[in-house]
């Protein structure tokens, strides 16, 4: 199993274990994490999965591609070096634990 | 799922008519959502479903929902598209597009003709004078001229395009089995066949940022080809046409929303939204349950075939306050206008920067004083697709 800890923008923090292979938006999404919406279920269209990973594990993340490049100009909340999108990022090898803040909104 | 045993039979609606429907859905979807989140329709042949919550899920979960309905009349009046299959059938057809109707491509080649488009269109309405109607002289040759280009049918008009989407889609609703309303289908889908074997060899040896040119030489079936774009003619012209009028009825018909987006241009977007969920434009699609399940708890057999009520889902009072008023400065909440899930509007990004990014701006800029016309009242209808059938609006001349 991984781990992903969602911190969310009002405090709370949410932990999950989840199979390798999930992304974040997936996720979030079947267990009820709040703050991410996943409209477009993953094809990096919609840009409602817009989260912040922490400094520490942004080396271990995949490359972004240029889909997920232009969808990250596109998020509601500002996109900084730390902006991805949930739905392009999966746990599993070489990522058993991440951690990502929440944006305040997603649309 | 654990609630099996609580699951509750489907009431049925048999005091709905498709009449009702067409005139003023929304109290229906509410009497219906108050009652129960999916009802027995017989006027529809169809279980309605009008909690967002329940349309929520259905979106997401393709297994047990299966766009790929039997007996689909959209498949007859349009071929077998993208939008009647599931993964990882789609998902071939849907990469098919490439990256055509993406933010990139919209930045780089599309916002420059959507403009030069509302340019024209706007001077056939100004000169057709006040009076005129928004939808017929600006919104309807708008949006097919911008459709007809992104998808390189360099080969037709925009009045072709018009003719084409309304024939087919009267197709796809054909449930009465009207043999005329059939010839005209037919007619037009000849047409587009026809149109598409002339176009594709062009673009081949002239390329250009099309879908046809990008699905010129693409190893996918002629077949999909086809049926896809069929499909897009249908999905891709009147929806726009649609929220842009009736974001211009709404804010014509709130002169305080009015007055506060003209004092700030920035509103246009939130306009948008509110207008997609407020009337979304395809307001029910197809699903079909592939086994015996529980949704919301209400208990479906396989093979029922489903109507998702996003129409009623976005006006659903456990998400939306206050659902049935258009209100631009709602706390945002998603919406499900455009889907949601694997078959997600692939035009959303195209709809919003022709309507949001440039058609509604110009409009409310270059038509000093624009209003409904007293003598002559604006017309909703519709509900499987609902928008303005007629918009007469007055201005003051410069
Ligand atoms: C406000 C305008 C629009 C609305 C409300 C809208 C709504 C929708 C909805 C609800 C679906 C999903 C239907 C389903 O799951 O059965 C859809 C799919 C689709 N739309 Fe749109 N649409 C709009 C504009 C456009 C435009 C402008 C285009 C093309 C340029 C377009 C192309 C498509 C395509 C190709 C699909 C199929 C996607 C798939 O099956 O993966 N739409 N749209
Ligand atoms: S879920 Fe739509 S972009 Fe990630």
């Amino acid at each position: 199993m991984a781990k992903i800890t969602f911190n969310h923008a009002g405090g709370d923090v949410d932990v999950l274990e989840v199979e390798p292979g999930t992304s974040l938006m997936r996720a979030a999404v079947t267990n009820g994490v709040a703050g991410i919406v996943g409209e477009c279920g993953g094809q990096a269209m919609c840009a409602t999965c817009h989260v912040y990973v922490r400094e520490e594990y942004l080396d271990a993340l995949p490359e972004i591609s240029d889909d997920e490049d232009e969808m990250l100009d596109c998020t509601v909340e500002e996109r900084t070096d730390r902006s991805r999108l949930g739905c392009q990022v999966t746990v599993g090898e070489g990522l058993d634990a991440v951690e990502v803040d929440l944006p305040e909104s997603q649309v | 799922m654990s609630v099996q045993a609580e699951a509750r039979p489907v009431p049925t609606a048999d005091w709905v008519t498709i009449e009702d429907l067409h005139r003023d859905p929304f109290p229906i979807y509410r009497r219906m959502r108050e009652e129960a989140p999916v009802h027995w329709v017989p006027a529809v042949n169809r279980y309605m479903v009008t909690s967002y919550e329940a349309c929520h899920i259905i979106e997401n979960d393709q297994e047990i929902y299966s766009a790929n309905e039997t007996n689909s009349l959209m498949k007859r009046a349009m071929g077998h598209s993208m939008l009647r299959k599931d993964d990882p059938e789609h998902d071939v057809d849907r990469k098919s597009y490439g990256s055509v109707l993406r933010p990139k491509a919209i930045k780089e080649t599309w916002n420059a003709i959507f403009q030069a488009n509302s340019d024209k269109y706007l001077a056939r309405l100004k000169a057709a004078g006040p009076g005129a109607d928004l939808i017929w002289e600006y919104a309807a040759p708008y949006a097919a001229e911008n459709l007809r280009l992104i998808m390189g049918f360099h080969n037709a008009t925009q009045e072709d395009l018009q003719r084409w989407s309304q024939t087919m889609i009267n197709g796809t609703g054909n449930y009465a089995d009207d043999p005329e309303v059939w010839a005209a289908s037919e007619k037009s889908y000849n047409e587009v066949d026809d149109a598409i074997d002339e176009i594709l060899p062009y673009l081949l040896k002239n390329p250009d940022n099309s879908l046809l040119s990008g699905l010129a030489g693409m190893p996918i079936p002629m077949e999909a080809i086809r049926a896809n774009m069929k499909m897009t003619i249908g999905g891709g012209l009147n929806e726009p046409r649609d929220v842009l009028g009736v974001a211009v009825w709404a804010l014509l018909s709130n002169p305080e929303q009015l007055a506060q987006v003209l004092a700030d241009p920035s509103l246009f977007p939130a306009v948008f939204e509110e207008s997609v969920r407020w009337v979304a434009p395809i307001g029910m699609y197809p699903r079909e349950v592939t086994r015996d399940t529980v949704l919301e708890g209400m208990a479906l057999p396989r093979g029922a075939r489903l109507g998702v009520v996003v129409g009623a889902a976005n006006r659903d009072p456990k998400v939306f306050e206050d659902p049935e008023v258009f209100d631009i400065n709602r706390p945002k909440k998603p919406h499900l206008a455009f889907g949601g899930g694997n078959h997600y509007c692939a035009g959303a990004w195209v709809a919003k920067a022709s309507v949001a990014g440039i058609a509604l701006p110009q409009l409310f800029a270059e038509l000093p004083s624009l209003r409904l016309d007293p003598g002559h009242p604006a017309v909703d209808a519709g509900w499987v697709f609902r928008g303005m059938t007629e918009l007469p609006v007055l201005w003051d001349r410069k």
